[in-house]
């Protein structure tokens, strides 16, 4: 092989310039493209990342008000369901005061009054064939076959009490 | 008390002196037959003393002596002997009244919340009458759910019965309740009556969870019947709401939506009742009244000449197998004010609620909305947006055939603008609350990505008044 010819060298020292000074400026404009993209992709993945982060956050936000609302729910249920509850009790509380005080009118100077408007009513409901007997608890309670009535003085109590419903709820509506 | 005593011989004026029987001739499932009965009719409401406590029960059929009574709670443990039968000498009357505001019920009417019984000023029948057609005033003034898809283009007004027809498996019961948890109307005061009808524990569970800031503040009234509830409570359960519904609305002025889902679930207890009772089937075993029995149940609602109040009725049925020609749909659809159409296809795309706008309709919606009702461009725009639709469904077809980019530049311009009315103004939070406004500026927002010269049916001063200004050269284009 033979070698270049003297001074070729310097006589390529422009093109040499000129080719590292084209290589260097591809260089930079590659660098510059990668570093552009670079940060587009930086960009992108912040944008990305914030929209993320941000359904996450509307995500969480959304599950926490539903969370809160169902708690918030459930917990005026119970307060209300308290409410009624005490309510209850004050009927169930009237219902055996009523029943008690129903009993004691068999010791009553009215009882045998009482007792002979019950069988009139028994004549009235069966019909002047039926059995009568004395309940326990006072009153009577009269059949005629299959069929019953039931004049009892607590049975009576509580359906009388039942027709007064209107003045019932006035322990917790006044 | 006074007609039953009037009918009774032997009748006492004494509360809770009455006959009971106890010549129990069979217990055969839920149903017991008393024998040595006199004077008993259909209906007629019935207590079953055990010596486990009261059980309730109605008379289903009576034959010469004997009477046929279903048990609510059902017959479990009661032996012939041990039971006392006592018939009331009427149908099931319930207390009426203000009342029942915040309680959460059984589907006929006994506390579920640990209350007291509920008192009222009245006894009033279930059972109920329809309006006196003379007395009703045409239904007026919007109903507004908070819901876009129903506000804008089916407007639901107050003594209108307008139903949603849908199929199993969609979120029929959702939509229902949200309207019930948002519903509100111009009037002084709204309340809402929930029947719930055959409805499984979790989804009552879902109701009462989602229901519970209008239980709190004494808005509601909650009437739940479980799917394992006895079929002829089922069948007492919206003549219980509607009852409810009609004194709160014609005697207290108030504006009252009764919601009823599912009434297929009703018809078919309707059906069960019928075949215990041997009735004589017809359509799909249905019994051959079930046109009249809905409508007396829908006939209940509207407005009274005279009085402030209103009752307004949606029904939900869910059609088997999505069959629209199903005795229950069908009936119903004869008997309402429109429908409210729910699909498959819609809720597949994920859009809540799945409304079907094209097939759906309210008949009274001209009645309720545009101009002094609601906002003055409503009409046109519901209008609009509907046409639009039907276009975009022609186009959607079309790009099925060939393709969607040999399609035009207008039919393009259409399947965008489906999309955006499915997502910007029908789809949905199901906890969301939109006001009509909103409403109807998303509708607006939605016509934007039309070309203007396919807004053909508002007029061009409402477009400059309300089409989103910022894209109109674009759109003149």
């Amino acid at each position: 092989m033979r070698s270049l010819p003297s001074g070729s060298s310097a006589a390529a020292a422009p093109l040499r310039a000129a080719i590292h000074d084209r290589a260097a400026a591809a260089a930079r404009a590659t660098a510059g493209e990668a570093e552009r993209r670079a940060a587009e992709m930086i960009a992108d993945a912040e944008r990305q990342a914030s929209a993320i982060a941000d359904r996450a956050v509307e995500a969480g936000r959304t599950a926490a008000q539903a969370d809160a609302a169902q708690r918030s729910a459930r917990e005026r249920r119970r307060a209300h369901e308290l409410q009624l509850a005490a309510r209850e009790s004050l009927r169930r509380d009237l219902e055996a005061r009523v029943l008690a005080l129903a009993v004691e009118l068999r010791t009553g100077q009215e009882y045998p009054r009482l007792m002979d408007a019950l069988r009139g009513e028994v004549g009235t409901l069966l019909g002047p064939e039926a059995t009568i007997e004395e309940h326990p608890d006072g009153g009577v309670v009269a059949s005629l076959g299959a069929r019953r009535v039931d004049l009892s003085l607590p049975s009576l109590a509580r359906a009388t009490l039942e027709s007064m419903s209107g003045e019932v709820a006035e322990l917790w509506t006044t | 008390m006074s007609e039953l005593r009037d009918r009774e011989p032997h009748a006492s004026a004494l509360p809770g002196a009455r006959v009971s029987h106890r010549d129990i001739r069979a217990i055969r499932g839920p149903l017991l037959t008393v024998g040595g009965v006199e004077g008993v009719g259909w209906d007629e409401s019935v207590e079953v003393e055990t010596p486990d406590g009261l059980r309730h029960g109605l008379v289903l059929d009576v034959d010469s002596d004997q009477a046929t009574v279903q048990v609510f709670e059902g017959t479990e443990g009661l032996t012939s002997g041990a039971i006392d039968v006592r018939f009331d000498g009427r149908p099931l009357h319930i207390e009426v009244g203000t009342g029942w505001l915040g309680r959460v019920c059984n589907g006929r009417g006994a506390p579920l919340d640990g209350g007291p019984p509920i008192t009222g000023d009245r006894l009033a029948p279930v059972a109920g009458w329809p309006l006196n057609p003379v007395e009703r005033e045409p239904p007026h003034e919007p109903v507004l759910t908070g819901v876009s898809v129903i506000d804008a283009l089916t407007t639901l007004v107050r003594g209108q019965k307008l139903p949603i027809f849908s199929v199993a498996g969609l979120p029929h019961l959702a939509l229902a309740t949200q309207i019930a948890a948002q519903a509100t109307s111009a009037g002084s005061s709204f309340m809402v009556v929930f029947a719930a009808m055959g409805l499984p524990h979790a989804d009552i569970a879902y109701v009462r969870d989602r229901l519970e800031a209008r239980t709190a503040s004494g808005e509601l009234v909650l009437l739940l019947n479980a799917a394992d509830d006895p079929a002829i409570e089922r069948i007492l359960t919206p003549r219980l709401a509607l009852t409810v519904a009609e004194h709160l609305a014609f005697e207290q002025g108030a504006d009252v939506l009764v919601i009823m889902s599912d009434m297929t679930s009703y018809a078919e207890a309707v059906r069960e009742v019928s075949a215990a009772r041997r009735e004589i089937p017809a359509r799909r075993g249905y019994p051959g009244y079930l046109y009249s029995d809905l409508a007396g149940l829908y006939e209940r609602c509207g407005r009274v000449r005279g009085r402030d109040g209103s009752v307004t009725v949606v029904p939900v049925l869910t059609m088997p197998a999505g069959d629209i020609t199903h005795p229950v749909p069908d009936l119903t659809g004869y008997i309402t004010e429109g429908q409210v159409v729910l699909s498959p296809e819609i809720a597949s795309r994920g859009v809540y609620p799945p409304v079907d706008t094209l097939s759906s309709l309210s008949r009274l919606m001209r009645l309720g909305a545009g101009k002094d009702h609601t906002r003055d461009d409503h009409l046109d725009v519901s209008a609009q947006v509907l046409a639009a639709l039907a276009h975009a469904r022609q186009s959607a077809a079309l790009a099925e055939l060939v393709g969607a980019s040999a399609l035009g530049e207008t039919d393009r311009a259409y399947l965008t603008y489906r999309d955006t009315v499915e997502q910007r103004l029908l789809h949905q939070g199901q906890g969301e609350t939109r006001t009509l406004d909103d409403t109807l500026d998303r509708a607006w927002a939605a016509l934007g990505v039309l070309p203007r010269q396919e807004l053909t049916m508002v007029s061009p001063e409402m477009i400059a008044r309300r089409l989103p200004g910022e894209d109109a050269g674009v759109r003149d284009g």
